[in-house]
């Protein structure tokens, strides 16, 4: 018999008996349901990890700061002692930034600038504001309202203005702010950090509007400028003092560098890293223990759906034993018979991923309702479906119910035809 | 020609053993119509069984154009009883949830006809049966002749050379079980088909060229028309 032949009465016979074919694709649909929901959301999760890992930072690059002095076996380390000299490793040097430099894969190394304004104001006749002012070293990406950045980094004599702030400036909207001035008053410091009377203004331009998310995992509204603009502003505030002590630097790798390789050779060089990778790895950890969690319910409810299609096709076996002998009086083979029950198992295993899959699908539909509840910003996903996932899940179905009908199409392909046709 | 040679069956064990079938022989010519008699129990079916190929007794021959059944193999029986023979039963086994036509189908299916040349002997064979407007409703609605004529269209479909009916009008009152005979025998004369019937039915018997009566699984008598 061709496959076609087979393929067509196993689905007639399916067809027949719709209520048991229902039923038993539904508890394969149970599963299938699950199993996709649980893809989704590790999907989405991961998703949603990865935006917020992009705009919290930049995971291509780790931040280098002076190694702390730990304790010792329990012990504290004694001050003064040749271990250490504190006054040197609290901060770190141009030597520091040289010497990073030259560890293979780092394109640069990027002090991070401590600068302290006095206030921000749009000019004269304008109020004067207390607001933090950073320097943008990362290209962590930024959500913009209003303008542009190229490659996520503030122009030279621009400034970023988070949206919380512009009404405070008197701008009505994100997009009139844009290319107006920002005049922001810097003090000298003295060598211990006190400002002093001695100041200077800076005139910015506004080139972009950002605004947080949800996804953001800290976020304060600033207005942010330049690492050039920040050079010249931190090296006029600590022209009092040296101006080559860094709180940190910031090191950018090459394309293609593995960030914890490059992480452990800076660390081994006695400098204390942090990597934004480490979080993300963390998270995406998480992310993904509670989706195999949730596969593994779904799982549980494949294996018991395996003893429906079991008990379904023993049941078929039996009541089609006259069927199954005419058959094989006719001079249909062993194989034939078998690939009947196994293609009926098929098609079961096939309904049970559609529904499963579609019912999933229309979940999906309630991402918004989900992204609300869970308080997230608007147009976050948190069900996300890959088509490619389905088809496997559903092929994947369908060869569990075509294992699962082994037995039964087995015991079909073995029943004698004589004792099949015995009349009764 | 069929011949059969010295065939014995035995079911069950030692002691609880017993013939169905005790040194048979005989021999069929092509294209004859022949009445296997006995009362039930007597081996009238198993040794339609036996020369069918369903069933393998453990000794003789039966020689079917020249080749010993019991000597092939699976694959080779399965693809003889698809080409060479076919079956009308007493309770017509037509699948009652399926159409005429896909009942007829079956065979053709089976024996692995291209799918184009199917609808054309589909629909000879529910002509010859009269059955033909009857094509595309289901075979639970037929009536019991109905149902047997639609068996042996479904029996004749295949062009088979040898026909085998186990007690064909068995549960067919008198004016249908006519019909169904007069086909099966026009079908025998007409194509030159051997038709070998089971039956305990003496007037059935009457109308077949050859008697063998059968009992306690030896041959009691084989008597011919001619």
């Amino acid at each position: 018999m061709t496959t076609r032949d087979i393929l067509r009465r196993a689905r007639r016979s399916l067809a027949q008996a719709k209520v048991r074919t229902i039923l038993t694709s539904l508890a394969i649909a149970v599963g299938a349901f699950t199993v996709t929901l649980a893809l989704a959301a590790g999907e989405g999760g991961r998703q949603y990890t990865e935006e917020m890992v992009k705009t919290s930072g930049d995971a291509g690059s780790l931040n280098v700061y002076p190694k702390r002095i730990e304790p010792k076996n329990d012990k504290l380390t004694e001050y003064g002692t040749a271990e250490n000299s504190p006054s040197q490793r609290n901060t770190l040097s141009e030597s520091d930034v040289a010497k990073i430099k030259k560890i293979d894969g780092v394109a640069n190394v990027q002090p991070i600038y401590d600068i302290q304004p006095r206030y921000v104001t749009r000019g004269d006749g304008y109020k004067k504001y207390v607001a933090a002012v950073n320097v943008k070293i990362h290209r962590t990406e930024m959500k913009l309202s209003a303008g542009s950045l190229d490659d996520n980094r503030i122009p030279i004599g621009g400034i970023s203005v988070s949206e919380e702030l512009l009404s405070s400036f008197g701008f009505s909207n994100a997009t009139s702010a844009i290319g107006q001035k920002i005049i922001i008053n810097f003090p000298k410091l003295t060598a211990s950090g006190e400002s002093t009377e001695e100041s200077f203004n800076k005139t910015f331009k506004i080139a972009a509007v950002d605004h947080g998310t949800d996804a953001t995992l800290y976020y304060q509204p600033s207005l942010n400028i330049s690492v050039d603009d920040g050079k010249e502003v931190y090296d006029y505030q600590m022209s009092g003092s040296s101006s080559d002590k860094y709180d940190g630097v910031v090191v950018e790798l090459k394309d293609g560098v593995d960030v914890k390789n490059a992480k452990e050779t800076i660390a081994g060089q006695n400098y204390e890293v942090y990597s934004l990778q480490d979080i993300r790895e963390t998270l995406l950890q998480m992310v993904n223990i509670a989706q195999w969690g949730m596969v593994a319910f779904g799982a549980l409810a494949i294996l018991a759906s395996i003893f429906g299609i079991i008990n379904t096709q023993y049941i078929s076996v039996l009541e089609r034993t006259q069927q199954i002998g005419l058959m094989k009086a006719l001079g249909a083979r062993k194989k034939d018979i078998a690939r009947l029950f196994r293609y009926e198992a098929a098609w079961v295993g096939f309904l049970g991923g559609v529904a499963g899959t579609v019912l999933a699908l229309l979940v999906g539909f309630a991402n918004p309702l989900i992204a609300k509840t869970l308080g997230l910003e608007k147009g976050v996903e948190l069900l996300v479906f890959q088509p490619l996932t389905s088809l496997i899940l559903i092929i994947v179905m369908m060869t569990i119910a075509i294992s699962a009908g082994y037995f039964p199409s087995r015991k079909a392909a073995k029943l004698d035809p004589i004792e099949a046709l015995r009349t009764e | 020609m069929i011949e059969v040679k010295n065939v014995t069956k035995t079911y069950g064990k030692k002691n609880n053993a017993f013939v169905a079938l005790d040194n048979v022989s005989f021999t069929i010519p092509d294209g004859a119509s022949v009445a296997i008699l006995g009362k039930s129990g007597s081996g009238k079916s198993t040794l339609m069984h036996a020369i069918s190929g369903l069933d393998k007794p453990e000794k003789g021959e039966i020689i079917i154009d020249g080749k010993n059944i019991l000597a092939l193999n699976q694959k080779a029986i399965d693809k003889f009883r698809s080409r060479t023979i076919s079956f009308i039963f007493q309770s017509f086994f037509v699948q009652a949830n399926e159409s005429c036509y896909d009942n007829v189908s079956l065979p053709l299916e089976i024996s692995g006809t291209a799918v184009n040349r199917r609808k054309k002997r589909i629909e000879d064979a529910l002509t010859a049966v009269e059955l033909l407007d009857k094509k595309k409703s289901r075979a639970r609605d037929l009536s019991g002749g109905q149902k047997q004529r639609l068996a042996v269209a479904r029996a004749i479909v295949g062009n088979p050379r040898i026909l085998f009916a186990d007690e064909p009008t068995g549960n067919l009152d008198s004016a249908t079980g006519q019909v169904v005979e007069d086909l099966l025998f026009g079908y025998n004369k007409d194509n030159d088909v051997t038709l070998i019937v089971v039956t305990h039915d003496p007037d059935l018997a009457k109308r077949c060229d050859i008697q063998i009566h059968i009992k306690d699984g030896k041959i009691e008598s084989i008597e011919g028309n001619e």
